[in-house]
C-alpha cells in the first residue's frame, strides 16, 4: 500500500518536472487563458502559432483553454494564487473585468500599447477605447466586433411570404408599430396546425436599448440623445409605461406561452418550429444566415433600433494582460499581431490551412473544412470563437452566405452614435446595501411586468415604490454624481 | 328475518373489518410505495427523454413513454465513445485506489491515536480535531497543490484531497478505543511487533467501522467533481462526473454568451443527448449499487450485532 502511494506521489512529481522541463525553452513561452473545449489538435496549432511569434516577437505561446463551465472557477484561482500567466479573456460577463481591475489582476495597457501595439491602436476610434477605460487606465485590449446593437424582429421566411407582408415588415420604423403585423401572424398560427405561438418572450419589449435609452445597472438610464447625461430611474419613465402596457396587451391577446421560459426552451422552441417572430434580437449583417445556419429556419429580419455606440456594448469581449506576467511587452506585443494580423489570427482562430480549412474561394476570404471534411467540428481544430482572441473582422469567412459582412458590421460600429456615458463605468462600492435590496426586488416585482402578466396599471406603481424603498434614489444620485464628475473631467 | 338482516349486517362488519385489517397491515407498503415510485418516475424521465426524438421532446415536454422513439442522442454521444468511457476509467481507478490508500492511512492514524500508550497522542489528536475546525480556504489549498505539490492536471490531484478525512479519522479512533488492551497486551507478550498487532488484531477486529468508512470514502471519490474544477483542465483526466457538470455547464455558458455577449455560437448538445449522457453516467453505477449494496448494507450494520 505504501509503495502505491509512494509511486503515486512519484507520478505527481514526475508531472511536474515534465512541466518544468516545458518551460525551459530558451525564448519566453506566453501563456494565454481563454475559455473553450480544448481542441484535439491544439499542439499542431500552438507550434504554429509558437513559430510564427518567435520570427516576429522573439516569444512562443502556450493556449490553455479551460471548459466554459470550469473557466470563471479556474480563472479566479489562478488569479488569487497569484500564478504566472499573460494574457486571459476577460469581460463584463465571464472571468469579470471590472473585479480582475479592483482587485488589480490586471496590468493598466495604456503606456504599453502606445509603444508596443500601434496597429492595435489605431484599429479603433479614440472613443471606442475611452470604454475599456476603468478609473482612469485602459486595462485590456478590445477584441474587435459587432459594438452595437440593432435590435430588431426575427420573421420566418414563410410566415412573411404567406401573409404577404414584407413591405409592411421592411418599413418598420417603432417597435409599437408591430401590432398589425403581430395581428396578421396570429391569424395565420391560427390556421397552422404546427405553430403554437407568434413569439415565445415578450419580456425583450422592456429593454431599455430599443425605446432610446443607454441601460445601466440596476433599472437606471440615460436618454442617449442626452448630452447632460441625466440619470433616470427605468421603470419611472414614459417608454417603460409604453412598453409594458404593449406587453402586456401581446400577453392577454395570447401570443406568447404563458408560462416563463428561459433561453434555452425559447431556442428550443424555435428550432422545433413552434413559434413565428423572435420580437427583439440583435439584426446584424449575416445574422439571418447565422440564424438558419444555427437552426434550420431561414428567417428575414428588421433592425427598427438605432445603432447606439454603449460601454457595455464595446466591452463585451476583451483580451488582458495578467500582473503576474513576466513580459507584458511581449504579451502586448503578441496582442498587437493577433489583432491586426489576418495570417497570424485566422492561425489561432481557424487552424492550419490544408489540415483545418482550405480555400472555398480566396477572393472573398471565403474557407471550407479541409480535406472533405464534413465540418469544421470533424478537423481537429475548431474553437468556433473568432470574437475570444481578436479583432473578428479580420477572420476568413467559414458560410458562403457570410460574406461580405464584415466591412458591413465594421461600417455599422463606425457609423454609430455614441453614448453620453460611452466609456463611463459606475463604482458600487458606496451604495452596495442598496444595490443588494434593489437585485432582491427584480425577480418580484419587475418580471411579472416584464412578461406581461400584470396589469401594469398596478404593476408599475408597485414595482417603483419597491424600487424607492429597495433605496434606488439613492442609487441614482450617486450614479448621477459620479456621472457629472466623470463629464467635468471629460472637458 | 330478523337473523337473516342481523346476518347481512355482521358479513358487512366483517368485510369493513376486513378491508380496515388489510389497510392496517399495509399501510407502511403503500406509503413507502408511492414514495418510491416518487423517487423512480424522475428517473424513468431521464431514461424515456433519453430516447425521445429531440424535436418531439420540445413539442410534447417530458413523458413516462417515449412521444417519438428515437435513439438519435446514444448515436450522437456513442459517436466519440472514448470520452465517457475514459470518464469511467478515471473515475473507477480513483475511486478504488484513493479508497483503498485512503482507509489504510486512516486507520493506521486513527489505531496510533486510540492507543493511551502513544507519546504524541494529545498533541496529534488537536492536529486532527483542528482542522476540522479551522482550513487556510480555498486559495491557500490550490496554491498548496499547484505551486508546492505542483499537481495540477495530475490524476494524484484527484486523489490525494479524501485520503485523510479527519472526522472518519476520529470515528475510527472511537472503534479501536473499545479493543481492550489486554489483548494488545496478549500480543505483545506473545512477540507480536506494533505492526503485526495493528495487522492482525486491530484490523480485524475494526472491520465494520473499516467498512463504513470505506463505503464512505468511495462515495467521496465516486460523487466529487469539485477537485475537477480546480485542478484539472486536460479532458483525457476528467471524472465521470465532472463531465456531466461540464456537459451541462457549458450548455448553459454558450446560452449566456450569446444572450449577453451578442455573440453567436456553435451548435449547443440538445436536451436529449443531455440526458442520454446522464444515463450512460449513473445507469452502470446503479445496477452496480443494486447487486452490491446487500453487502454494503451488512457491512454497515455489521457493527451493531456485536
Amino acid at each position: 500500500m505504501k509503495k502505491l502511494f509512494a509511486i503515486l506521489v512519484f507520478v505527481g512529481l514526475l508531472f511536474a518536472m515534465v512541466g518544468g522541463l516545458a518551460a525551459q525553452d530558451e525564448l519566453p513561452t506566453l501563456i494565454y487563458y481563454f475559455p473553450g473545449s480544448p481542441q484535439t489538435d491544439v499542439a499542431t496549432v500552438q507550434e504554429a502559432l509558437s513559430d510564427y511569434l518567435a520570427e516576429r516577437i522573439g516569444a512562443r505561446i502556450e493556449l490553455r483553454a479551460i471548459d466554459w463551465g470550469a473557466f470563471d472557477s479556474q480563472i479566479g484561482l489562478i488569479n488569487a494564487a497569484g500564478e504566472e500567466y499573460d494574457l486571459a479573456f476577460t469581460a463584463p460577463w465571464i472571468n469579470n473585468y471590472f473585479t480582475n481591475v479592483s482587485e488589480e489582476y490586471l496590468l493598466p495597457l495604456d503606456d504599453l500599447i502606445a509603444e508596443y501595439a500601434p496597429g492595435l491602436w489605431a484599429s479603433m476610434t479614440p472613443e471606442t477605447w475611452e470604454a475599456a477605460r476603468v478609473a482612469g487606465s485602459i486595462y485590456a485590449a478590445i477584441n474587435q466586433q459587432i459594438f452595437v446593437k440593432p435590435f430588431g424582429p426575427y420573421i420566418r421566411q414563410d410566415v412573411l411570404d404567406a401573409i404577404g407582408m414584407s413591405d409592411e415588415f421592411n418599413s418598420l420604423t417603432s417597435f409599437e408599430d408591430l401590432d398589425p403585423l403581430l395581428e396578421a401572424v396570429q391569424a395565420y398560427v391560427d390556421e397552422d396546425p404546427t405553430l403554437e405561438y407568434v413569439t415565445y418572450g415578450l419580456s425583450g419589449l422592456s429593454i431599455p436599448e430599443i425605446w432610446g435609452y443607454d441601460p445601466q445597472d440596476f433599472f437606471l438610464a440615460v436618454r442617449t440623445d442626452d448630452e447632460t447625461a441625466q440619470v433616470v430611474i427605468w421603470p419611472e419613465t414614459d417608454e417603460y409605461s409604453r412598453a409594458a402596457e404593449m406587453i402586456h396587451r401581446y400577453y392577454e391577446a395570447g401570443y406568447a406561452p404563458t408560462d416563463v421560459s428561459n433561453w434555452a426552451e425559447a431556442d428550443a422552441a424555435w428550432q422545433a418550429g413552434q413559434y413565428a417572430v423572435r420580437l427583439v434580437d440583435i439584426v446584424k449583417p449575416g445574422g439571418n444566415a447565422e440564424v438558419e445556419a444555427r437552426w434550420g429556419v431561414p428567417v428575414y429580419s428588421h433592425a427598427i433600433a438605432e445603432p447606439v455606440l454603449t460601454t457595455g456594448g464595446v466591452i463585451a469581449t476583451l483580451t488582458g494582460v495578467s500582473s503576474t506576467s513576466q513580459h507584458p511587452e511581449l504579451a502586448v506585443q503578441f496582442l498587437d499581431l493577433v489583432n491586426t494580423d489576418p495570417v497570424f489570427y485566422n492561425l489561432l482562430a481557424k487552424g492550419l490551412e490544408g489540415t483545418h480549412w482550405e480555400w472555398a474561394a480566396q477572393d472573398d476570404l471565403l474557407i471550407q473544412p479541409a480535406n472533405g471534411a464534413a465540418s469544421f467540428g470533424d478537423t481537429g481544430y475548431n474553437p468556433n470563437t473568432d470574437w475570444m482572441f481578436g479583432n473578428v473582422f479580420n477572420a476568413f469567412y467559414s458560410d458562403p452566405t457570410q460574406v461580405g459582412a464584415w466591412p458591413e458590421t465594421a461600417e455599422l460600429n463606425r457609423n454609430a452614435r455614441p453614448s453620453p456615458l460611452l466609456g463611463f463605468t459606475f463604482d458600487r462600492s458606496a451604495v452596495e446595501t442598496e444595490i443588494a435590496s434593489i437585485s432582491a426586488v427584480s425577480a418580484e416585482y419587475a418580471d411579472p411586468v416584464n412578461q406581461g402578466i400584470v396589469d401594469p396599471a398596478a404593476g408599475i406603481p408597485a414595482l417603483t415604490e419597491a424600487l424607492r424603498a429597495a433605496g434606488i434614489e439613492a442609487v441614482r444620485d450617486e450614479m448621477q454624481r459620479q456621472v457629472d464628475a466623470w463629464l467635468a473631467a471629460q472637458g | 328475518m330478523a337473523t337473516y338482516s342481523q346476518e347481512l349486517r355482521e358479513r358487512k362488519r366483517r368485510d369493513t373489518d376486513a378491508v380496515l385489517g388489510w389497510l392496517a397491515r399495509n399501510a407502511v407498503h403503500i406509503v413507502l410505495l408511492i414514495i418510491s415510485l416518487l423517487c423512480l418516475i424522475p428517473l424513468l424521465l431521464i431514461i424515456s427523454a433519453s430516447f425521445t426524438d429531440e424535436i418531439a421532446l420540445t413539442r410534447n415536454g417530458y413523458t413516462l413513454i417515449p412521444s417519438e422513439f428515437s435513439t438519435q442522442a446514444y448515436a450522437t454521444i456513442f459517436r466519440n465513445p472514448t470520452v465517457i468511457i475514459g470518464a469511467y476509467a478515471i473515475t473507477i481507478f480513483v475511486t478504488v485506489v484513493g479508497t483503498t490508500i485512503g482507509v489504510f492511512m486512516m486507520s493506521m492514524l486513527a489505531y496510533a491515536l486510540s492507543r493511551p500508550d502513544f507519546v504524541l497522542r494529545k498533541p496529534l489528536s488537536f492536529l486532527v480535531f483542528f482542522t476540522m475546525l479551522f482550513n487556510g480556504g480555498i486559495v491557500p489549498y490550490y496554491v498548496l497543490m499547484t505551486q508546492y505539490l505542483r499537481l495540477q492536471d495530475s490524476v494524484a490531484a484527484l486523489i490525494m484531497p479524501y485520503l485523510v478525512v479527519a472526522f472518519y479519522v476520529l470515528i475510527l479512533r472511537t472503534y479501536f478505543a473499545t479493543i481492550p488492551t489486554d489483548l494488545i497486551d496478549a500480543a505483545r507478550v506473545d512477540g507480536a511487533g506494533e505492526f503485526r498487532i495493528f495487522l492482525s488484531i486491530a484490523l480485524p477486529l475494526a472491520k465494520p467501522a473499516i467498512a463504513t468508512i470505506a463505503l464512505f470514502t468511495a462515495l467521496n471519490y465516486w460523487n466529487d467533481w469539485t477537485t475537477a474544477l480546480y485542478f484539472i483542465r486536460d479532458p483525457h483526466l476528467f471524472p465521470l462526473q465532472y463531465l456531466l457538470y461540464i456537459v451541462q455547464s457549458n450548455i448553459e455558458a454558450m446560452q449566456l454568451q450569446s444572450a449577453v455577449g451578442n455573440i453567436s455560437t456553435g451548435p449547443v448538445p440538445t436536451q436529449s443527448a443531455r440526458m442520454a449522457m446522464a444515463v450512460l453516467a449513473t445507469g452502470p453505477a446503479a445496477i452496480f449499487f443494486l447487486f452490491f449494496q446487500r453487502y454494503l448494507v451488512r457491512g454497515v450494520t455489521l457493527g451493531a450485532f456485536k
